[in-house]
């Protein structure tokens, strides 16, 4: 067969949807829902799209980014800042999201500590120098849980239209599998990983021995580390600079905790004001000789013994009153909503969270309110 | 099947974030008048001064995308046409007062320019983000700093030749020429600098991490929270950059953010409780529909403009590359978002912009991933929410200053940004800009033949002319009091007070048609039209409630099938026992107003002009009408008004049923006086952001055929000036080492004045808490030949003449005439009132 009906053949058939870059970070976002790592690390993150893109993923706490072009990272950084909605409604995780100016030649302690480190179409811009660097630094110094490195497949290559050296000009190598497994393997038992071989961009029908357009190897590591060997051992001198720093508002964080309880603690207390005051005014309408007095039962008696009683008591006690112009809600009762409950966890929680921020009664067991009418 | 939303990023692939189809200020909902809202094609809505290519135009608001139009109207010159203020529109009269604002000089190095410069790639590169690669690989060449669109690049130096021929490579190894023209050499003061500066300062905001929301910027980090009503405030700041009359300035105030921490669906779920369930759809889609969300997964606001009952996060739509996907599946594999409730309904929103030549579908979004922002109308209504949030968002002029002095101490301090200013050969002042400003003199109140003087700092006279007869005072032979039983001793209560102020004010009383009902519109209804007759002189209503039906069905009968003017009262206001006597005077002369009747006066030293003041009610609700209110002086004292409203139905223009009205108004005007004004001088409120252009190129046209229409010899003066309110710009004067509101009177027409424009602002009302806002008044079209001077002096005159308020306002009487006309017919009667009525301040 004429050799440029052949590539013609392929280019036809060589056309990944959705395109390979995206397949790359799905893979990686695959990885991320399956071992759900709390500290991920993209080491070469360019335009930080990967990093956008797992900041929505709920596991994550800490994600990094490290590169080497500061402009390239500045550029749309802006979109790893919190939103509106994540001010709004704080998550319950709290999440910090950092990028670095550096080298992945170098080592800094910044990176310590990670359960994921992604290396996505990064070696192949290493300088010689560089690379030989690369495996000591990622593996020995930073030794997360776990490595994912892409590179392309120069196997792959004539298949893909109008590449005819290097898919990109600032590529410095492209490998073959041999050649990135031997590596990858190499690396996997110097530094006690294990290593398996995947890729995106399965070749096509009948071409199988070309392998993946982009080959990836996943590194795990063997041993578990503990926080000595983690963090004691190693130099602390900073080698990056941080460019950017974005601290997600969080449950975690006790301003924004007590900010949502609060918040909810007084809509709540609203809602049962409103229904008790909507009951009243319905008693009112019914039988409107004066005023109906709604005798409090907030003082209750400390000294019941029987468990009958004790339960009345409770129920009683959760009960709102009216007494003038306020309205007594007991904090047991607001405590009792499940949103209320569920934020704070425990009842002398809530109370510390609140303390302050609502008007209690005088021995401090309930929230009062003002009945005054609303509108003017 | 709706369309789906549109923003994949795979589409994008030029762009940081997809488009965003909302165009409307988050908290204006009464803000943009009719026509500006309906956007031509793209090329046609950009100024033709700006040589800036559309990729700047979408930065040059918001690095968000999508072309917008011209907030700040650059490029209406309509000074130039106005001979008489060619060389100076400053007044005279006053006494100076020193004041300083919320404006800050920018300056750059002496002998700065811009260079402008035009990049060809041979071959063709289509994607932006390519062609920025292919041209940054010659950093050394361009340098750090650069503003780069895909098309026209800007830098703060000139490069050695005019034409510069470079080399990249792509990829793909292919070589690409790039040429590098220099086409333009731009003083600070050009138009493309201008808004360069701005894209520059958005720049600086983002670094000093702000969240942009519409056209402003929030900081969230530090949020108001008010739990009871689910609010959320954050303090930001709006920003500006525009020519003024001697320089650039970068103009800067604070501004709250209104966020509600509850989504679409919770909401939806709390209202469900509260209401029927058979009504339920009918008041979430009142509620809703109008209102701004902002979407949890990105940063992007839309307007709901429906609700789809049918549809759910289970339907399907087609994404770009043609596949089908489920909304929850499009979430999920998106932003990582699971939808919970999977029989919500959906809402949709109308894209406000078009893209490219194609105007993009519908976007369906899942109320669950929608937060609700801003302000309902019932909110507004809402005394007790409006208390709690001014509590936080009203500042003293002192807090003002030091908030405002915050954002420019924030640029003098952050690093980046100054290395960013530094880098492009720019600074700004770090004091606020101060100058002279005047207080012009005090007016007197004439009222039944006395002349009163009054304290101007309070801008009040209702303690000085109590008691004092009115002008003209019309008679309570025959009204109606109706009640609800419940009401009885409030309504003789109410009576005994009138009959204790009535007869100082030269108002003839007697008894009233006391009249109890049942407290049901209905019966309401009935008793009027039992017991109204054409002898009935008003009808006064005690409501037992400020519910809104109620009021409504009253008005709209009482303004329409039987036209007699009505005072709505609600029970509750006249409950306290101390305060009932004032009350009842208020109410007093209100109902003589809604009569026919005059209060007082100030002296108007022009003789044979009719002023005119028109304003604009859009209602968000029920589609997109829009009222316009049409208010004109009928006599020298300008105690009676001529009043007519405008419905304008989509796709008709305001302007024809305005010059409908202009001319039964001078009609009207002939009846009374038996001759025609001389002069016309039209207070225009109401106008958008951006659309000054269409008033001076369309309306005033008009205007002027519609004197011309009335009369072939008939050749009167006209005056348009546009008037507005919200303006950003603050005054401070400094009296006693602190900041402090400037007295009423203060007029400003230097520095901070546009040198475009014939305009002024005028600081006309007190204000008890807080920092009073200047109104800005701009002159667009005048034959009248009148100095500033006497321009600035009449129509501070009229804010004198608003009988609702013993007092001075904010704007001119006739422009809140006409905005309470158009609000109560927008709100209450959505049909033309009846024309009998026309003569009276029925409306009040």
């Amino acid at each position: 067969m004429d050799k440029n009906v052949q590539e013609e053949r392929f280019t036809e058939v060589i056309k990944f949807t959705p395109p390979l870059y995206k397949q790359r970070y799905q893979f990686i976002k695959d990885l991320v829902g399956k071992y759900k790592p709390k500290k991920v690390a993209d080491l070469g993150c360019a335009d930080c799209t990967l990093l956008w893109m797992l900041k929505f993923c709920s596991c994550i706490e800490v994600l990094a980014g490290l590169d080497i072009c500061e402009n390239v990272m500045k550029e749309k950084m802006h979109r790893l800042y919190p939103l509106p909605g994540d001010y709004l409604q704080p998550a319950e995780r709290s999440l910090t999201v950092t990028l670095h100016h550096g080298s992945v030649a170098h080592k800094d302690p910044c990176m310590l500590g990670f359960d994921l480190i992604t290396c996505i179409e990064l070696i192949e811009h290493l300088e010689e120098s560089e690379l030989e660097k690369f495996p000591e630094v990622v593996f020995g110094f930073m030794a997360p849980a776990m490595v994912v490195i892409s590179t392309p497949n120069s196997e792959f290559n004539p298949l893909l239209p109008g590449v005819t050296s290097f898919r990109h000009p600032d590529h410095k190598f492209e490998w073959n599998q041999a050649e990135f497994q031997s590596w990858a393997l190499n690396i996997a038992r110097c530094y006690n990983y294990s290593v398996e071989f995947t890729g995106v961009g399965p070749p096509p029908m009948g071409m199988e021995d070309v392998g993946f357009c982009t080959q990836i190897g996943v590194f795990v590591r063997k041993y578990s580390q503990t926080s000595e060997t983690a963090h004691f051992e190693k130099p602390t001198k900073a080698a990056y600079k941080t460019v950017f720093k974005a601290v997600y508002p969080s449950l975690k964080d006790e301003k924004y905790l007590q900010i949502a309880v609060v918040s909810e603690v007084v809509f709540t207390a609203e809602i049962i004001k409103r229904s008790l005051m909507d009951h009243l005014n319905s008693k009112h309408e019914e039988y409107s000789d004066g005023p109906v007095e709604i005798k409090s039962i907030f003082q209750h008696s400390k000294n019941c013994v029987s468990e009958d009683l004790e339960k009345l008591a409770v129920e009683k006690y959760m009960e709102p009153s009216v007494s003038g112009n306020v309205v007594y809600i007991p904090l047991t009762k607001i405590f009792s909503f499940p949103k209320v409950n569920q934020l704070c966890g425990t009842f002398e929680n809530f109370c510390k969270l609140i303390t302050g921020k609502v008007t209690l009664s005088s021995d401090g067991s309930a929230m009062v309110v003002d009945t005054e009418e609303e509108n003017e | 099947a709706l369309q789906g939303q549109q923003p994949l990023p795979s589409q994008q692939s030029g762009h940081a974030q997809p488009q965003q189809p909302c165009l409307l200020p988050l908290l204006s909902a009464g803000e943009l008048a009719g026509r500006g809202r309906q956007r031509g094609p793209p090329g046609a809505a950009k100024p033709e001064e700006f040589q800036i290519s559309a990729g700047f135009q979408e930065m040059s608001l918001g690095d968000r995308g999508g072309r917008r139009r011209d907030f700040h109207d650059l490029g209406v010159n309509t000074r130039q046409a106005i001979e008489h203020v060619r060389e100076s529109k400053t007044g005279s009269s006053g006494i100076m007062i020193r004041l300083s604002t919320n404006y800050f000089r920018l300056t750059s190095r002496p002998q700065w320019a811009l260079y402008q410069y035009h990049i060809d790639y041979n071959p063709q590169m289509e994607a932006r983000r390519l062609r920025s690669a292919l041209l940054f690989q010659h950093e050394e060449l361009i340098g750090r700093t650069h503003a780069f669109d895909g098309t026209i690049l800007f830098l703060p130096k000139k490069l050695g030749n005019k034409v510069t021929e470079v080399f990249s490579r792509t990829k793909n190894g292919e070589n690409v020429k790039i040429t590098i023209t220099l086409t333009n050499e731009l003083p600070p003061t050009s138009p493309t600098c201008l808004q360069f500066y701005n894209i520059i300062f958005r720049r600086l905001l983002k670094i000093m991490n702000l969240q942009q929301i519409g056209r402003n910027y929030y900081n969230p980090s530090d949020p108001i929270s008010i739990p009871n009503h689910r609010l959320m405030v954050w303090p930001g700041f709006t920003t500006s950059i525009l020519q003024y009359e001697k320089s650039i300035m970068l103009c800067t105030d604070v501004s709250h953010k209104v966020l509600r921490s509850e989504t679409v669906l919770d909401f939806m779920c709390n209202l469900y409780k509260q209401v029927e369930e058979q009504r339920f759809r009918d008041i979430c889609t009142k509620e809703l529909i109008g209102l701004i969300v902002l979407t949890k997964y990105n940063n992007k606001t839309y307007r709901v403009d429906d609700i789809d009952w049918d549809g759910n996060p289970k339907c399907t739509f087609k994404k770009a590359d043609g596949s089908e996907i489920s909304y929850i599946d499009y979430y999920k594999m998106q932003y990582n978002q699971d939808i919970k409730d999977l029989n919500q309904p959906v809402l949709v929103s109308q894209p406000r912009r078009r893209r490219g030549s194609l105007m993009p579908g519908p976007a369906v979004l899942i109320p669950e991933l929608c937060y609700l922002t801003g302000l309902t109308e019932k909110m507004r209504n809402d005394f007790n929410m409006m208390k709690d949030l001014s509590v936080h968002t009203r500042l003293t002029p002192e807090q003002r200053q030091r908030e405002v002095g915050r954002l420019i101490d924030y640029i003098q301090k952050d690093d980046s940004v100054q290395r960013e200013l530094r880098d492009w050969g720019l600074s700004f002042d770090s004091n606020l800009l101060s100058f002279t400003g005047r207080v012009v003199q005090a007016e007197k109140i004439h009222q039944g033949g006395r002349v009163f003087d009054y304290n101007p700092h309070f801008a009040d006279w209702s303690k000085e002319t109590r008691g004092a007869p009115l002008i003209n005072a019309k008679p309570l032979d025959n009204w109606l009091l109706i009640y609800t039983r419940r009401n009885y001793d409030v309504a003789n209560a109410l009576l005994q007070n009138l009959f204790k102020v009535t007869p100082s004010m030269g108002i003839r009383m007697n008894k009233a048609i006391m009249i109890e009902v049942d407290d049901r519109t209905e019966a309401y209804l009935r008793v009027l039209q039992q017991n109204v007759t054409s002898d009935t002189n008003i009808v006064v209503c005690l409501l037992s409630s400020s519910r809104k039906d109620k009021y409504d069905a009253i008005k709209k009968y009482l303004c329409t099938d039987c036209p007699i003017p009505s005072q709505c009262v609600i029970a509750r206001t006249l409950s306290k026992p101390q305060s009932i006597m004032a009350i009842a005077t208020k109410i007093a002369l209100q109902m003589n107003c809604k009569m026919g009747g005059e209060l007082w006066s100030v002296e108007i030293p022009l003789k044979q002009l009719m002023v005119v003041g028109i304003d604009c009610y859009h209602d968000t609700v029920s589609g997109k009408r829009s009222i316009a209110g049409f208010v004109a002086s009928l006599n020298q004292g300008m105690t009676r008004w001529f009043s007519r409203c405008v419905l304008q139905d989509r796709g008709q223009e305001l302007v024809d049923g305005l010059k409908a009205c202009l001319q039964t108004a001078l009609r009207d005007w002939f009846k009374w006086n038996k001759y025609l004004p001389s002069r016309v001088m039209v207070y225009r409120d109401g106008v958008g952001d951006g659309q000054l252009k269409t008033l001076v190129n369309y309306e005033v046209p008009q205007l002027l055929d519609c004197l011309k229409s009335v009369g072939k010899d008939y050749n009167p003066r006209l005056s348009v000036i546009v008037v507005k309110k919200r303006v950003s710009t603050r005054f401070f004067a400094h009296s006693g080492g602190r900041p402090q509101n400037p007295p009423p009177g203060t007029v400003v027409d230097v520095e901070v004045t546009r040198p475009e424009w014939y305009d002024f602002f005028i600081v006309s009302q007190a204000v008890k808490s807080g920092s009073v806002a200047p109104t800005h008044y701009n002159v667009i079209y005048d034959s009248s030949g009148l100095k500033p001077d006497h321009v600035q002096r009449l129509t501070y005159k009229l804010c004198h003449m608003y009988y609702n308020w013993s007092g001075v306002i904010r704007v001119p009487a006739p422009c809140q005439y006409a905005h309470k006309l158009a609000f109560l017919v927008g709100q209450s009667i959505h049909r033309e009132p009846n024309l009998s009525l026309s003569d009276r301040l029925y409306y009040l």
